[in-house]
């Protein structure tokens, strides 16, 4: 970068890396870009143009901490395509989550969030990163785990649910997130089923499980488990919504987690109580320079986003550059209090309910 | 600088393709003449001895280029046309001599060497995947050849913005929504503005999906040849994404 622009280049202590969930959010970043004065592109002009533009910043964000605390950042976009997130577009998704953290390199972030698939891409390989001296990555998982139990519980809570007497599922248990809710929540229910496609790391976990005298079934078949559950935390890395739960509860209580949502507009969830989980409030203060407000971040509540990115965000309010979550399953509950007090003390908190409908009402159980 | 691409024998073969690879082709050598002509011009106002005689070297090597298509449509049996004055051809001339009166040698550079060459590269190395054989080696060839001149001013541009980044990105500004607009419409999926004037019929674009390309595809690489080059000189990322959201489509 030029000598006259670094001296006027902002401090970056944190990048958030990141791709358009939608292909309605993609076009709506470009009609801000765009501005008034140009009319909005059409989707299919959006669809053509979007997969050529190499990863890079999107816009620079200002945070605020209750504390007192600021940290400046850059939302960087991998432009991954909403509709290639699946297997056959790996390599060419890890280039893309590459180039990106290449650009937060550049940027001079101190931090990296890497936010829904980028982490999944990673699986925790850091090293297939490019290196930057004072470049730590996260992959935000321990905060996107504590978002999700403080939302079970809190739900519970509100629904006069007693977890004690639960059955919690867990779509997707074996990868990072899902296998730290687990660990937090395990001791608090009655009976844990585990789901996921690997039936050997499922095999591994419940072993770690029973080890600690958790009641355990696993299956790689949603079908297959014996008794319908009352507590679901989906957080399977699905490429698009598409997953369908047809044997819970008619009254359970669903957590859909992904980064994209996983469950399918068919599911079969009419009587459950279903709300996006893995999700943070900032209540300090944030800023989008262009302005991004309700863009990036769209959610029916202000200031909200996933845990994944907000972990980075913390972590640079609290000044702690390191790289918290590996993303290796190892996520434990020490470490997802900690988190969760950190975010806390600067004023990042769980997000108020909601779900693809609105804000959610609950009713009393 | 010389370059490397030879003549080959002229073997002349027919493709049932052949309509639109003769408009491909033409639109290729209306843009080397077009660079050749740019570069004689840049060479006058030059001060230095060297750096005329690089500009007039780059001149011969793009009409070069321009006789190599030429001479790879005759062996596919069609006759290509240039018309450098074809609309908007005509216009991104007419951008380019503006700042040669106004000797404003790095202005030229910018125009040449990062907005039309992005493009030349681009699209010449998305040709030379899908092109029959010889054509493919000749689009190859001198994209490699395009992308030695790009580096070598890459280095100068560089430079330039090193030592003034506010003053280079405003003259890239400008010159983005002058010239950067004109190849938008050229790249556009279709001619809103009417006929080019360079097709040797209907607009070709419809067309090109028959040998696997798109107008889509080509503006895609390009856009994306061209902001790699901005982040290579050091411009910020969500400035010139800006910029490129911003073109019409």
């Amino acid at each position: 970068m030029g000598r006259a622009v670094a001296r006027l280049a902002p401090r970056v202590d944190f990048a958030l890396v990141g791709h358009p969930e939608t292909w309605r959010a993609a076009a709506d970043v470009f009609s801000v870009l765009r501005g008034p004065e140009h009319t909005p592109l059409p989707d299919d002009e959006i669809k053509d143009i979007l997969p050529w533009i190499p990863p890079r910043t999107v816009c620079r964000v200002d945070v605020q901490s209750i504390a007192g605390a600021k940290a400046r950042g850059v939302y960087i976009d991998s432009f991954i395509p909403p509709d290639r997130l699946d297997a056959s577009c790996v390599r060419e998704n890890l280039t893309r989550v590459r180039a990106a953290a290449a650009s937060a390199i550049n940027a001079g972030a101190r931090i990296v969030s890497l936010g829904g698939f980028s982490s999944i891409l990673i699986e925790g390989n850091f090293d297939a990163l490019p290196i930057g001296q004072n470049t730590v990555f996260t992959t935000g998982n321990t905060l996107t785990v504590a978002f999700i139990v403080q939302g079970i519980e809190r739900m519970s809570a509100l629904q006069g649910r007693n977890l004690r007497t639960s059955t919690l599922l867990v779509v997707g248990a074996t990868g990072d997130v899902g296998s730290g809710c687990i660990r937090c929540l395990a001791p608090k229910v009655r009976r844990v089923q585990l789901h996921a496609r690997n039936a050997e790391r499922l095999r591994r976990l419940a072993a770690e499980l029973e080890a600690e005298g958790v009641d355990v079934e696993v299956a790689t078949d949603l079908s297959q488990f014996s008794r319908p559950a009352d507590v679901v935390i989906c957080a399977a890395s699905l490429p698009s919504s598409s997953l369908l739960l047809d044997r819970i509860a008619p009254d359970a209580l669903v957590c859909d987690a992904g980064y994209p949502k996983n469950l399918s507009a068919d599911a079969e969830t009419s009587r459950a109580t279903v709300f996006f989980g893995g999700l943070g409030q900032i209540t300090g203060g944030i800023a989008f320079e262009p302005d991004l407000h309700g863009i990036l971040n769209r959610h029916p509540f202000p200031n909200v986003a996933h845990g994944c990115l907000l972990e980075g965000i913390a972590l640079s309010l609290e000044g702690r550059f390191e790289p918290f979550s590996r993303g290796r399953g190892g996520l434990t509950p020490d470490h997802v209090a900690e988190i969760e007090s950190i975010a806390a003390r600067h004023g990042i908190y769980l997000a108020p309910f909601f779900n693809g409908d609105g804000p959610v009402t609950f009713t009393m159980k | 600088m010389e370059s490397t691409i030879e003549l080959k024998p002229q073997t002349e073969c027919t493709l049932p393709a052949a309509p639109i690879w003769q408009d491909v082709l033409a639109q290729a050598v209306t843009g080397e003449l077009v660079a050749a002509m740019n570069y004689s011009a840049l060479a006058a106002i030059c001060d230095d001895p060297g750096e005329i005689d690089e500009a007039l070297e780059h001149a011969a090597i793009e009409r070069r280029h321009a006789a190599v298509f030429l001479a790879a449509g005759r062996r596919m049996g069609v006759e290509v046309i240039a018309n450098v004055d074809g609309k908007h051809w005509k216009k991104i001339r007419e951008s380019f001599q503006r700042r040669v009166e106004e000797r404003d040698y790095i202005g030229c550079l910018i125009i040449q060497e990062i907005m039309l060459e992005s493009f030349a590269l681009a699209s010449y190395n998305r040709v030379a995947k899908v092109a029959p054989e010889y054509l493919a080696d000749v689009f190859g060839a001198i994209a490699a050849d395009e992308q030695e001149h790009a580096d070598h001013a890459m280095a100068i541009l560089k430079a330039e913005r090193d030592a003034n980044a506010p003053l280079f990105d405003d003259k890239l500004h400008e010159l983005h929504l002058d010239v950067m607009t004109t190849l938008a419409k050229m790249l556009a999926k279709e001619c809103k503005d009417g006929h080019c004037e360079v097709c040797q019929s209907s607009c070709v674009k419809p067309d090109l999906i028959e040998v696997n390309l798109s107008a889509a595809l080509l503006r895609g690489a390009s856009l994306q040849q061209y902001l790699r080059t901005l982040d290579t000189l050091g411009l910020p990322g969500e400035v010139t994404l800006t910029w490129v959201a911003q073109l019409p489509v």
